[in-house]
């Protein structure tokens, strides 16, 4: 009787094919546990690859995704509730904070272990305790790990940077980061920092044994040993294979308390985990598939991948309408799908430091580079560049609050991103520019086709503002360190950029125009106005509440009215999975945690 | 003995090449590669983080203690950690060169095999109609890309609008079975696109060939069509061939095949070095761009040798 496996159909095809070796035996790996049942395998997609998995290089997205799975952190969020909620995951509760909001103390819960590794004695993953924690923070300020995560902490925790200036000595303690006992960690801040537990949910603080780190040294990038809910089992640039932690602590999911809502997530089979401690499948595999052809024809094969994103040059024949996003019916028959917006947006920046452009000592000069710089804004349609790049189905809002977050405000008018080319024609002339005494301005762009148009569309904004083509000059970057550098050295005039959401509070995109975060750090403008700085730092220790929201929104209208950036969009993206797959797809600021939750339906074909 | 010598020799006079290949990619890299320090920092670095990163990288060394320190490496096979992923770069290389191999020496093989015969035929009906079938095919092998071809394989044999049998992705190799599904189509679509090529350059050469004197006196006296082609022609064409498909070699083994790999999600060499290349990751580059210039040498050493094999009047001096 002929096998319909593919792959052992495959092989027969092939050894016909090239007249090799007649009824080759198939290999593979097991596709049963070992009491007889199968195997139960989920196979997700991601558009990027990551490349490093220790946890204080963990910023790209990609590494942030397997890291949550290897590494277990105090806090994380609900499976389902939207807005965002913390929600606590090695700690036991949420934390205790002293009611000068200075000191935090977080319990541990017991009994959770390392995978079991070749570091620790007899190859037994231990208990994750406290001092684990301590010395998975104290690592980002340890210069030789060339952490990318340090800016949580920086000038937060008592003690913690003159650690690092005096040479990073493990022996020492640090005054704001103790261990109590085993089980409790305290937390001295040099000031209130009401975003604390948000970092504590990153993969940043993804908490590493030391045996592991003197083991493996460098190589734990590649060597993963945690205590999060799965074990890497191999990791290259083209896929990662993780099974479960069996030292992983044992609780039962409680999806009521997840947030779930039966007219939002009850088509998903999410009854079938409820009551059952993650994770469910035996094997997790995670391909890493840039080449959007690679992945689609992967998903669509019905046998690979399944899980992906809808890639932008099929979203016409998959999406059934725009607006509200649907899918079509032949598609809505064949997989689960969820379409949501990013958390995250995009921007185009105007680097305030340029003499003819942004900041001037002639303050007549300095009003006329703004109406300038309002007057290239006003020019640039968000209409046609969402229709044009992002199929039309990205969210356009005005100002640097993107609609993610909880202090976003719908009511706020929506003149700076809609296009009003005369008005903006008439700014230029009421300011005195014409064609020949507008400067020359830059634009910075890593090289792919697809800046490349973006940059062209720009372009012709600016060109029918008056610009002439000569004067909007495009400069190229092979990679994004190059164009990265190019903007932390403030070399250019002007450039798109996106910035992704560290944790669901508008602080994370208001200090992108904080003035002491000028370059090289994250204020790319180089924006610096005093009120707004002194409105940051007035908000940066308060509780969130109305009466910060309404300082995030002063500050928002700040930026608008200023004209520093052309902003923004939060783009949309739609997900297909496959019926069989129990679970709701999340790679925002959930991210890599929804992995622990998933499940896969066997026995039978899909529905 | 001679060819012992002739070796050793040839191996000696290599080490101005290395030196002189390792030297011009090094100053490509320090001044014209990508900065990789902005690619490491965080979100909101400070000048002191991005110094911490430069000074660790040895950005602020002087260019010749580091180039000394690439010498040393060479020297030494060791170059260090990745920059990028942390991992050994002895280890990466070591990991996906055999991938890489194993992914294209069939197709490396079949192609030049395949091209060798259909050359010879076209060769022997030089001007006829098969000549011309075979010549068109090749244009259109030549001309089509390589993408495409990727692509077109890809939806012809393992998608669900074509037969489905074969993955997508995937280089979960564990027996010969496993090898045949994961490698059949990469190895199609590097035939595909490698027999055009190859046939023109065969084709030439054995036309050529074909005009000798000796060809027609074997013709005039009767020789069998496939003994002459195999004997009096093959063999006297043998090193512009074997020259081609020698100096071909490492490219198969350093540089393996970037589209492949990166369509058919398997982890080999080509996607590492191009990763390397457009961030800037030195170690790995140092390693690859020193590798096959010492592979090139041996290349061109064991190309000398073969020529002397086939053709006894080739002396080795």
């Amino acid at each position: 009787m002929l096998n319909r496996n593919p792959r052992t159909l495959g092989a027969v095809a092939a050894s016909i094919a090239i007249a090799l070796l007649a009824g080759c035996g198939g290999g593979g790996q097991p596709q049963t546990n070992a009491d007889g049942t199968p195997l139960k395998v989920y196979r997700h997609s991601m558009d990027g690859a990551p490349v490093n998995l220790d946890p204080v290089q963990s910023a790209v997205v990609y590494s942030n995704f397997v890291v949550l799975n290897a590494y277990d952190t105090l806090y994380s969020y609900k499976y389902l509730a939207r807005p965002y909620e913390l929600k606590p995951n090695l700690a036991k509760g949420m934390p205790e904070v002293s009611e000068d909001g200075l000191t935090y103390t977080i319990h541990l819960k017991e009994g959770s272990g390392f995978i079991d590794d070749p570091a620790f004695p007899d190859g037994k993953g231990r208990e994750v305790v406290a001092q684990d924690f301590v010395y998975s923070i104290k690592r980002h300020f340890d210069p030789k790990n060339r952490s990318q995560g340090a800016w949580l902490w920086q000038g937060r925790i008592v003690g913690l940077d003159q650690w690092k200036d005096d040479g990073a000595d493990y022996s020492q303690d640090v005054e704001g980061l103790k261990a109590l006992d085993d089980h409790s960690i305290q937390i001295k801040l040099v000031k209130p920092y009401p975003q604390l537990t948000y970092t504590l949910a990153m993969g940043f603080s993804g908490i590493v044994a030391q045996e592991a780190v003197e083991k493996y040294g460098r190589e734990l990038s590649i060597h993963p040993v945690g205590s999060g809910p799965y074990k890497v089992e191999r990791f290259s640039t083209a896929k990662a294979v993780l099974v479960p932690n069996p030292n992983f602590r044992q609780e039962p999911v409680d999806l009521a308390a997840e947030g779930f809502d039966p007219a939002v997530h009850g088509d998903y089979g999410l009854d079938a985990i409820d009551g059952k401690a993650p994770p469910f499948v035996d094997r997790l595999e995670i391909d890493f598939i840039t080449e959007t052809a690679s992945r689609w024809a992967s998903f669509t094969s019905d046998k690979e991948v399944q899980f992906t994103s809808v890639p932008v040059e099929q979203i016409d024949s998959v999406l059934g309408s725009k607006q509200p996003v649907t899918v079509s019916d032949a598609w809505a028959k064949r997989y689960h799908w969820k379409s949501g917006v990013e958390a995250g947006f995009i921007y185009t920046y105007f680097n305030m430091d340029k003499p003819y452009f942004g900041y001037n000592d002639d303050p007549a000069i300095e009003a006329k580079n703004k109406a300038l710089r309002c007057a290239m804004r006003d020019a640039f349609s968000w209409a046609e560049r969402n229709e044009r790049f992002y199929s039309g189905i990205g969210t356009v809002f005005p100002g640097i609050i993107a609609p993610v977050v909880p202090e976003f405000d719908p009511s706020l008018s929506e003149a700076s991103v809609t296009q009003h080319m005369e008005k903006a024609k008439q700014q230029l002339r009421d300011a005195g520019w014409t064609p020949e005494t507008l400067p020359e301005l830059t634009y910075g762009y890593s090289s792919a086709v697809f800046y490349r148009q973006v940059f062209e569309q720009f372009r012709g904004f600016m060109n029918q503002l008056g610009f002439p083509l000569a004067k909007i000059q495009g400069r190229t970057f092979a990679t994004f360190g190059d164009f990265n550098k190019a903007i932390k050295t403030s070399q250019l005039d002007i450039g798109g950029l996106g910035w992704g959401l560290d944790y669901p509070d508008a602080e994370n995109t208001l200090q992108l125009f904080y003035g002491p975060n000028r370059t090289p750090g994250s204020n790319n403008p180089n924006y610096a106005n005093p009120e707004f700085d002194a409105l940051f730092e007035q908000a940066s220790t308060m509780q969130p509440g109305p009466e910060r929201t309404e300082l995030y929104r002063k500050m928002n209208e700040m930026v608008i009215d200023d004209c520093v950036a052309i902003t923004g969009m939060s783009r949309n993206k739609v997900y297909l999975w496959h019926k069989n797959v129990v679970g709701v797809p999340d790679r925002e600021i959930l991210g890599g945690f929804w992995l622990k939750y998933v499940d896969v339906k066997t026995g039978g074909s899909e529905e | 003995m001679d060819t012992l010598q002739y070796a050793l020799r040839k191996l000696v006079t290599g080490i101005p090449l290395v030196l002189g290949v390792t030297f011009i990619s090094f100053v490509l890299m320090v001044y014209f590669g990508p900065d990789k320090t902005y690619e490491l920092i965080g979100k909101n670095a400070t000048p002191e983080q991005i110094a911490e990163i430069r000074s660790q990288l040895g950005y602020d060394e002087p260019f010749f203690v580091r180039y000394a320190d690439y010498l040393r490496q060479l020297v030494t096979l060791e170059f260090g950690y990745s920059d990028s992923t942390g991992e050994r770069v002895s280890r990466i290389l070591t990991r996906t060169i055999p991938v890489s191999l194993a992914l294209t020496l069939p197709g490396f093989v079949l192609g030049n095999v395949l091209a060798v015969v259909l050359a010879l035929v076209a060769g022997f009906y030089r001007g006829g109609l098969i000549d011309r079938a075979i010549m068109a095919g090749a244009v259109v092998g030549m001309s089509i890309s390589f993408l495409i071809i990727i692509i077109g394989f890809q939806v012809l044999l393992s998608s669900s609008y074509g037969i489905n049998y074969f993955p997508v992705r995937g280089w979960e190799v564990y027996s010969l079975a496993d090898y045949l599904y994961y490698v059949t189509v990469p190895t199609l679509a590097i035939v595909f696109v490698s027999l055009g090529y190859n046939t023109r350059f065969y084709r030439a050469v054995i036309v050529e060939e074909m005009n000798r004197d000796h060809v027609r006196t074997a013709r005039a006296f009767g020789t069998p069509p496939i003994k002459l082609l195999f004997r009096n022609v093959l063999r006297n064409a043998a090193i512009p061939i074997i020259t081609r498909i020698m100096f071909s070699i490492p490219l198969v083994v350093i540089s393996g095949s970037l589209l492949i790999e990166s369509y058919f999600g398997i982890p080999g060499v080509g996607k590492v070095t191009y990763d390397a290349i457009t961030t800037g990751d030195q170690p790995i580059l140092k390693a690859v761009v020193g590798a096959t210039a010492v592979l090139f040498v041996l290349t061109l050493i064991a190309t000398d040798v073969m020529y002397k094999v086939i053709d006894p009047r080739v002396s080795l001096k």
